[in-house]
Formats: C-alpha cells, sequence, structure tokens
C-alpha cells in the first residue's frame, strides 16, 4: 500500500506544547498498530491473536514512544527559536530600514542618548573602581584598617605606638598578621639629591597584604628589630622611573639620607598601599619598647571566621588593659570601662573610600536623572514620528500584523536606536574617563582602578537596553494602546487623541520636574562650594611658595644645627629680589599632616581630674611666618631671633585657644605647657585661627613654638613673593643649594595648590554635577518645545477651525500657553517636591547652605518654569498663523 | 543489538526511508510494508525501530510530515521527502550501492592472494 488517494491535509500548525506532541505522538502509534491488527484480520487471524502479533512485531512499544516524545520535543524547541531568531531578524531589518529612513531623527536621538549613557556610563566606572571593585590583594574582605580611639582626649582616631603595634601583633589572635606603617621623607643622596616618598612599615606589612613581590623577594618579621633599615623593596613604577624596569635591580644599594640600603624586591604594578604615590618601601626597624610616638598607621587581616566585631572586642580589651598600665593616661581612679576607650576596626575598603562614597552616589543618582531627562526628549521624538507613522501602523495591522506584533517592532526599532546610543556612549565614557584619570585634576582614592572594564560596559548594555524600553514604550501606547483600526484615514488624525496627549503630558511634566531636582540639587552644591572657596581660612596662600627642604639626617642629626642654617638661608633668602617675604615652617597648611598632643594652662585644673583633655595642634616655626602667610597677629608680638635656646621658652597660641581660656584674648604673658613635658612656656602672642586641616570644619586650637626652642630638621620654606613666582622660587632654590648642596628641592609647590588639593572631591562634584545639571536644562528645554510643537501640529487642524468660526489668534496664543503654563506649574512643583527629599540626601556635601535654601528654592525653579512657557511661546504663535482652509485641506 | 549492528542498520534504514518516500507521501505504516516487502523483512526486524529514525530525519530535515486522512478514513501522519532528502538520497544511493557492492565481492572471495 502506498500513497493513499484522497488524503487531505488536517492541519497545517504542527500541534506544539507538551500535550500536543504526546498526543501526536500516541495517534501515529496507535495509528500503525490498528491498521496491523485490520490486515492480519483481514488474513482470517482472529482478533485476540492479531492484536499479540501486531504488538510482538512492533517490538518495545513504550521505549519507542519516549525516543519519539524526547525527539520531537527537542524538534518543538529548535524550531520555536528559529522562528523567534527569524521574526527578531525580520524586526532588526525593518527598524534599520526605517530608521536609515530618517536619519535626523536617529542621529539627534543617538546623540541625545550618548550623552546620557556615556556620562551614566563614566560616572559609573568611577563608582566602580573605587566602590565596588574588590582591592587587589588577596582575599580583601579579610583586610581591615586599625586605629584607637579615647575621645575624653579629643583623640577621635589615635595612631599606633610602636609599644601598641607590638602588643596587638603578639596578643591579638583575631588577626592573621598585623602591620603598622608610616610615611616618610628620605632624601636619595646621588649628585642631584631627590625626596623620595617612602612607607616604613612593620614587618609583617606585605604579608598582611598577601600580594608576592615581582622581583626578589619582601622582608618580614626579622626586620622588626630596632634600626634595622638596611634593606628596600621598591614600588613598580619607582622601580620603571629610576631604574628603567632593569631587572637586576636586586641587589643595588641606595644612598638614603646617607644610610647604604640595598634593595631586596620590586612589587607588582597593581600594588600601591596605602597610596599610589608611595616610591619605596623600608622596614621600620619596629622597637616594642618605645610607648610614646603615636604615628603609626595600622592594618591588619582577619583570621579565617573571625568577624571585624570579633576582632574590635578582643583588641578594645587589649587596648584597655594597655591603658590601665599607662601611667598618667587615665585621671586618677578611673578605670578604662568607665571611658570611651576603644578600638577602631574597619573593612579596609570602605575605609579607604569613606571620604569619597557619597559624592559619588549623589553623582551617579545625578547623571541617572539627566539619563532620565534624555530619554523623555527621545520618547518626545518618538511620539512627533508616531502621528505621522499611525497610516504607515495602520497599514500594517490591516495586512494582518497584530498588535503583539506591531508593537515588537516599534520596541526593536527603540533598542536599536537605544543600543546605536549606548555604543555611542560607551565611546564618550572610555575617552571622558581616559582624560578625566590621566589629567590629574582631582586625587581620588583609588583612582588608578578606575577604567571602562567589562562590568562597566555591562552596565552601559543595561542601561541602553532599559532606556530602549522606556522611551520605546511612548509609541508603542501611541500605536498599541489604541483599539488596532482598520479606518486608515482615522489613523492619520489619530496622533492628537487623548491618549498621546496624555503621554505628551507626561513627558513635560517629567523633563521639568526632573530638570528642577536636578538643577536645585546642583545649585546647593555650588553654592557650597562658592561659599568654600571663598572661606577665610584665616591666611593668604596667594602668592606663596612652599619649597621642601629636609635637612640631610647625618649632618643635622642633632637638630641644634637646624637653626643657624635657618638663620642663614632666611638671611639670603630674604635679600633676593622679588622676595617679600620668608619663613621656615615645620608643618605647610593642607600638607595633610598634623601633630597634636595634650595641654596645661597655667592656673587652670589639669585636665586628668576632669577626666577629659583637649588636644592642640602644635606648629615649629621661624619669626616671619605669619607675616609671610599674612597671618594677623592679634595681641602681642611675632618671635624673633632673641628667642633662642637658653633664653625664655615662649609660644603663640591662636585665637580659637585663647578665647577658651581668655574671652578678652588677654593671653600674652600666661604660661602653658604640653602634657609630656614639663617645661612652661610663655604666651607672647595670639594670632588669628586657621584653617589647615579642612576648608569645612573651623579650626581647632594651635600653638606655635620658634624653631630655635624646638629645633626640628623637617622644614618647608615658605616664601611670598612679589611678580613672577617662578623666577624667584629658582632664585631661592639657588641660593638654598648654595648653602647646603646636600638638601633636595624637587618639592616645590604653590601654597594654593596645598589648598585646591584639599577641596578636590567638593570640586570634583561641583563640576560634574553642575555640567549635568546644565546638560538636563539643555535637553529639558529642547524636550519641551518639541512636545509643545507637537502639540500645535497635532491640533492645527482643530485651531483652524476654531479661527474659522471666528476664535482671535490671540485666543488660541492664550490657549496654548495656558495649557504650558499647566504644565510647567505642575512639573515646577513636582520639582521642587523632589530637590526637597534630594537636598536631605545630599545634606553631607553642603557647607554654610541651608538644605532649604531660599535662593535656590525660589530662583531656580521659578526660572526653568519660565523657560518651560518660553518654549510653548514659538508653538503657540505658529497655532494663531493656522490658516483654517489648509488645516481642513489636510484632511 | 550491537553497536555495530545498529549504526548500519540505522543508516541503511534512513536511506530505506528516503527510498521510500522517493515515490510519494506515505504513513508510517505504508512505509514499514513497503521496506518489509522490498527486503524480505531483513532491515526491519521490529516495525516500531521505523519510527524513530522517522522523527529524527524529520528533525534533520530531510523528510517533512503533515497529519492527513488514510484510505480508511482515519487520522494518520504522512511523510513526504523534503528536497534537502531528495538531493541526500541522490548522493548517498550511489554511495551505499558501490560499498555494499564491494563488501559483497569481498565477502565471496576464497583465496588471499593478491590478483
Amino acid at each position: 500500500m502506498t500513497l493513499t488517494p484522497g488524503w487531505r491535509r488536517l492541519f497545517r500548525i504542527p500541534r506544539v506544547g507538551r500535550r500536543g506532541i504526546e498526543r501526536d505522538v500516541d495517534d501515529e502509534l496507535s495509528f500503525h498498530l490498528a491498521m496491523r491488527v485490520e490486515k492480519l484480520r483481514d488474513r482470517g487471524v482472529p482478533e485476540e491473536i492479531a492484536n499479540a502479533e501486531a504488538l510482538a512485531r512492533f517490538g518495545d512499544a513504550s521505549r519507542v514512544r519516549d525516543e519519539l516524545l524526547t525527539i520531537d520535543q527537542q524538534f518543538a524547541r529548535e524550531a520555536r527559536l528559529m522562528d523567534w531568531l527569524d521574526s527578531v531578524r525580520a524586526d532588526l531589518r525593518y527598524a534599520i530600514r526605517t530608521l536609515r529612513r530618517s536619519p535626523v531623527f536617529t542621529i539627534v536621538a543617538v546623540l541625545t542618548l550618548a550623552i546620557g549613557i556615556g556620562a551614566t556610563s563614566a560616572i559609573f566606572s568611577l563608582v566602580n573602581g573605587i566602590l565596588l571593585e574588590p582591592l587587589p590583594y588577596a582575599h580583601p574582605e579579610q583586610l581591615v584598617s586599625f586605629a584607637q580611639s579615647y575621645p575624653e582626649k579629643g583623640l577621635d582616631s589615635w595612631q599606633l605606638s610602636q609599644e601598641n603595634l607590638a602588643m596587638y601583633r603578639d596578643g591579638a589572635s583575631d588577626f592573621a598578621s598585623f602591620a603598622g606603617f608610616a610615611r616618610r621623607g628620605v632624601t636619595l643622596g646621588g649628585e642631584h639629591p631627590e625626596r623620595l616618598t617612602v612607607e616604613r612599615t612593620t614587618g609583617e606589612f606585605f604579608q598582611v597584604l598577601g600580594v608576592a613581590p615581582l622581583l626578589g623577594h619582601t622582608y618580614g618579621n626579622a626586620e622588626d628589630t630596632p634600626r634595622t633599615n638596611s634593606v628596600a623593596v621598591l614600588t613598580y613604577a619607582f622601580w620603571q622611573s629610576h631604574f628603567g624596569g632593569r631587572r637586576d635591580v636586586v641587589g643595588t644599594v641606595l644612598d638614603l639620607d646617607g644610610e647604604p640600603v640595598t634593595v631586596i624586591g620590586v612589587m607588582p604594578r597593581s600594588f600601591a598601599f596605602p597610596r599610589s604615590d608611595t616610591q619605596v618601601y623600608l622596614p621600620l626597624g619596629l622597637d616594642p619598647t618605645r610607648r610614646f610616638g603615636w604615628f603609626l598607621g595600622g592594618v591588619a587581616r582577619l583570621a579565617p571566621g573571625v568577624t571585624v566585631e570579633q576582632a574590635h572586642r578582643q583588641t578594645t580589651q587589649i587596648f584597655r588593659r594597655w591603658a590601665a598600665d599607662m601611667p598618667q593616661l587615665l585621671p586618677p581612679g578611673i578605670v578604662p570601662e568607665r571611658t570611651g576607650l576603644t578600638t577602631l576596626v574597619r573593612p579596609l575598603q570602605s575605609a579607604i573610600v569613606t571620604d569619597v562614597r557619597r559624592p559619588l552616589i549623589v553623582l551617579q543618582a545625578a547623571v541617572l536623572l539627566m539619563l532620565l531627562i534624555a530619554v523623555a526628549n527621545v520618547a518626545t521624538l518618538q511620539s512627533g514620528r508616531a502621528a505621522g507613522r499611525a497610516r504607515e501602523i495602520a497599514v500594517r495591522g490591516a495586512l494582518g500584523a497584530t498588535r503583539t506584533r506591531v508593537g515588537r517592532q516599534l520596541l526593536t526599532e527603540s533598542i536599536v536606536l537605544a543600543i546605536l546610543g549606548g555604543v555611542a556612549g560607551a565611546a564618550l565614557a572610555w575617552i571622558g574617563v581616559r582624560e578625566f584619570t590621566a589629567s590629574g585634576i582631582v586625587t581620588l582614592p583609588r583612582l588608578d582602578d578606575v577604567r571602562v572594564d567589562p562590568r562597566v560596559l555591562a552596565f552601559t548594555l543595561l542601561v541602553s537596553l532599559a532606556c530602549g524600553v522606556l522611551f520605546g514604550l511612548a509609541p508603542l501606547w501611541h500605536a498599541v494602546g489604541r483599539r488596532a483600526t482598520s479606518d486608515i484615514a482615522r489613523a492619520q488624525r489619530e496622533g492628537s487623541h487623548r491618549g498621546a496627549r496624555r503621554v505628551n503630558n507626561v513627558l513635560v511634566v517629567a523633563q521639568l520636574g526632573l530638570s528642577v531636582t536636578l538643577l536645585v540639587a546642583a545649585g546647593l552644591v555650588l553654592e557650597s562650594f562658592q561659599h568654600l572657596v571663598r572661606t577665610d581660612l584665616g591666611f593668604d596662600p596667594r602668592g606663596v611658595t612652599a619649597i621642601s627642604t629636609p635637612l640631610p639626617m647625618m649632618k643635622y642629626g642633632t637638630n641644634a644645627s637646624a637653626v643657624p642654617f635657618t638663620e642663614t638661608a632666611l638671611r639670603t633668602v630674604r635679600s633676593l629680589p622679588g622676595v617679600r617675604s620668608a619663613a621656615f615652617v615645620q608643618v605647610v597648611p593642607f600638607s595633610g599632616a598634623v601633630n597634636t598632643d595634650g595641654y596645661l594652662i597655667e592656673g587652670h585644673a589639669p585636665p586628668s581630674a576632669t577626666g577629659t583633655e583637649k588636644q592642640v595642634v602644635t606648629n615649629v616655626v621661624t619669626p616671619g611666618f605669619f607675616r609671610t602667610l599674612n597671618i594677623t597677629l592679634l595681641r602681642g608680638r611675632d618671635f624673633t631671633t632673641a628667642d633662642r635656646d637658653g633664653s625664655l621658652p615662649v609660644t603663640i597660641v591662636d585665637e580659637t585657644l585663647a578665647r577658651e581660656y581668655w574671652p578678652d584674648l588677654n593671653a600674652v604673658g600666661r604660661r602653658m605647657r604640653l602634657t609630656g613635658d614639663t617645661t612652661w612656656l610663655t604666651i607672647v602672642g595670639v594670632a588669628r585661627s586657621v584653617r589647615d586641616e579642612d576648608v569645612a570644619t573651623p579650626s581647632r586650637p594651635h600653638m606655635y613654638t620658634p624653631i630655635a626652642q624646638q629645633p626640628t630638621t623637617w622644614l618647608t620654606l615658605v616664601v611670598r613673593s612679589d611678580g613672577d613666582a617662578t623666577a624667584t622660587t629658582d632664585a631661592v632654590r639657588r641660593a638654598i643649594h648654595g648653602i647646603e648642596s646636600g638638601i633636595p628641592l624637587d618639592g616645590v609647590r604653590p601654597l594654593t595648590q596645598y589648598v585646591d588639593h584639599a577641596l578636590d572631591t567638593r570640586r570634583m562634584t561641583e563640576i560634574l554635577l553642575g555640567a549635568f545639571a546644565l546638560m538636563a536644562v539643555l535637553l529639558a528645554a529642547v524636550g519641551i518645545y518639541g512636545v509643545m510643537s507637537l502639540y500645535v501640529s497635532n491640533r492645527t487642524r482643530e485651531f483652524g477651525i476654531r479661527m474659522a468660526v471666528g476664535a482671535e489668534p490671540s485666543r488660541v496664543v492664550r490657549l496654548v500657553l495656558s495649557e504650558g503654563i499647566a504644565l510647567a506649574i505642575v512639573g515646577v512643583v513636582l520639582g521642587v517636591g523632589g530637590a526637597l527629599i534630594a537636598s536631605r540626601w545630599i545634606g553631607s556635601l553642603l557647607y554654610d547652605v541651608s538644605a532649604h535654601d531660599p535662593l535656590a528654592f525660589t530662583v531656580l525653579p521659578i526660572a526653568l518654569g519660565a523657560l518651560a512657557v518660553a518654549s510653548c511661546v514659538l508653538p503657540a504663535r505658529r497655532a494663531a498663523k493656522s490658516d483654517p482652509l489648509v488645516a481642513l485641506r489636510a484632511e | 543489538m550491537a553497536d555495530t549492528e545498529s549504526d548500519l542498520l540505522r543508516s541503511s534504514l534512513d536511506l530505506l526511508i528516503l527510498k521510500t518516500l522517493s515515490w510519494g507521501p506515505m504513513h508510517g505504516y505504508a512505509i514499514s510494508e513497503w521496506i518489509e516487502t522490498a527486503t524480505d523483512s531483513l532491515c526491519l526486524v521490529e516495525e516500531g525501530t521505523l519510527y524513530p529514525a522517522l522523527h529524527r530525519l524529520e528533525r534533520r530535515g530531510w523528510i517533512t510530515s503533515e497529519w492527513g486522512v488514510s484510505a480508511h478514513n482515519r487520522r494518520a501522519k504522512f511523510y513526504k521527502l523534503s528536497t534537502t532528502g531528495r538531493a541526500r538520497l541522490r548522493a548517498e544511493s550511489p554511495v551505499w550501492q558501490r560499498n555494499a557492492g564491494a563488501i559483497a565481492a569481498a565477502l565471496r572471495r576464497t583465496s588471499s592472494e593478491i590478483a
């Protein structure tokens, strides 16, 4: 038997789904068996025997059935996938064809998106590299930063002494390893002595971070013995810059501060702890018997399974036991448990980025708002097109395309647009990030880890897709949201129908609202920054150059011999042309370093009796310091060369300290001393308070002592010059070298740079936020203008009829404007609401500006509202010119 | 069934199915009948093994199927040779014939000499 004549088709489309496949297989197999039985019966075989025979000849029917099901299900899956891919391909082809047909729209939309997505991705690469990317060390989640705290003494974050370090290293079992580090400058000897940035660390430093050297080896616990500093480990950057990456550098002997130091290893490029400008690591030569001098930062690796909280508890116990044994640390009769003595154990990553976390998140939020405005903008463009495409879509519907099919096609178009925008945006982000990180405009922690990496690209893709779906909703609403109509002619008029208008209203309100929010928030931050920049620091950094002049340790080791040097140097420098005044100072304002100590005022109760002690910032200066920095002396006199070793020990205090004890500032003649010292210092002057740590926080109490009575070799020359600072600086450097050739003079920076540097993060936030807000306003203005134009052109017919029946053109203008004004009011009100929420959230970024600053909250929203109304004027004018005849003929 | 036998049988069964369908669309039962007759019941020891082969060929795109109504007015699944299946049949048959002929000739030889 072959083909049965007269067979006909039952189904065109194969059954789908598990059920359908099962039924088909069963039908097919039972058909076979039935046919076989029938044939056997025809030959006269009895019914039961025929059944058994048919089954026997068939074989294992259930196994065959299973096999068929497996094959068919796979087949069905493949078929579905192929179908889907085919339709996607068709949609893509169609989308690309459509976009190519309207190049202006495509270019404008892609550019708008590229700006929004590019900025979003660029900021995300900062967030990613700085906040999200794990530190490049082994098991970074085990790393913690470590410090101590004694709030009653004003020591909120108290660094470690060598004794402290040894006691945690040896006594805290919760740490697998524990190390301390301290930044120092050392002089690399040679023909041109050079100042190096060195990190002196204890032995377990490299073990804590768990990074193997690139070359050679690192030092370890064996180096934790006093006065061991004959080996050095180089950073990758220093190795490259000073040894050209030569692999035989291990074994080289360097002259550091006059001592021979052998290079034993080089760290890999990614190693940048605690800061990326470190050049050399040297062993500290830990001396656990040193009780005083709290200058070590702590870093530790938690033992496996130990939590930060556990380590905090254990180390606090150790710390308190130590405090109880420390003479005169605690007030008499007070046990450590009654004080706030505690250790500070924090995950290393969050400790490193703590200052920039908030600004970065705010920027990311701001740029996302800007992106939303860009999306609304493209949605407006899409809406404009949707009206024009109503006919095309109606035709497609009439030709049999289902609503989902048309919807998918439109969405594909939006997504293609979004991905084009995303690709352009990723390129913009890549360029932006590269320029930004290379420019050195700002110094952020972990800036080296910022790049457009796969995660940033994945983020960009996701954001692009989300954008595509978002602005793809607008045309969907237009095309699919209404009943598919077969009335093609009517479809052309549908642009003005209610749904479309609602979409446009939402777009106007959203764009205006978002830009008001962003602009007000940016306004607050900008105003804060202006206040910060104009903050009276108490000194004038302009025109002052700071020249770091570390004296060679060997020659000036006794410190006292530094005094004649300073006197000779100042005499020479002051006589140079262009120099108005000059002085030496131990700690330059905003250099990041600060020395503090506890103090006693004569006649006031010793602090230990009251339980709390205040800290004073100490600094050592030469005569002329206050004049050079333009710090006003409110009372008394400056130091003179007569204040020297052997004469009356003197000090100058600042207004903040003086005010506390002598509200009328009559402090001259009073005496004070530092807690660790028994010498009473007579106050000879009161200087204005100086902000030298953070522009945004009021200054702490300061006291200055003359270098002749407190010798140091750690000196910086500050020079105030007239006119050309560079020429003057060169002359100064030559003069200094003439006096002492062993001083590396490469650390020359204008004092303003130190101040600027302190404002880096804030400046970055201000510039970027301002730029985003400006961009947002621009986009929103264009978008609102677009929507209003659309609104008018969609109602051309209506306006035409109105005027045909006698409406004045001015009435039509009023109609359009009143619509625009209503939308503007809603948008501004919502925007102000958003700004109120945003301003509370950015509170910590504000300085000297209320979170409800009336200026920002009235002027900016009103200005934006006015801008929105203004962008309705042109379309309104056009509406008034609607020619009734043209409008009607257009139908 | 040993592996070698099943491989050999499967490929010959595939070819036989294609050959059968070259006469025109047929349902599974008709195909089995035809193969049985044409090969003296040698290639289709169990009729059930035909069906996985059919479905696999369909998945490969060499044959297509459609539901129709048989001569006895029953709902039946009809298989039809596709264009690729036809090309396949045309390409495979001579190869198969050559190989089968060569193997048969070799098996008929009675001497180990190389002529």
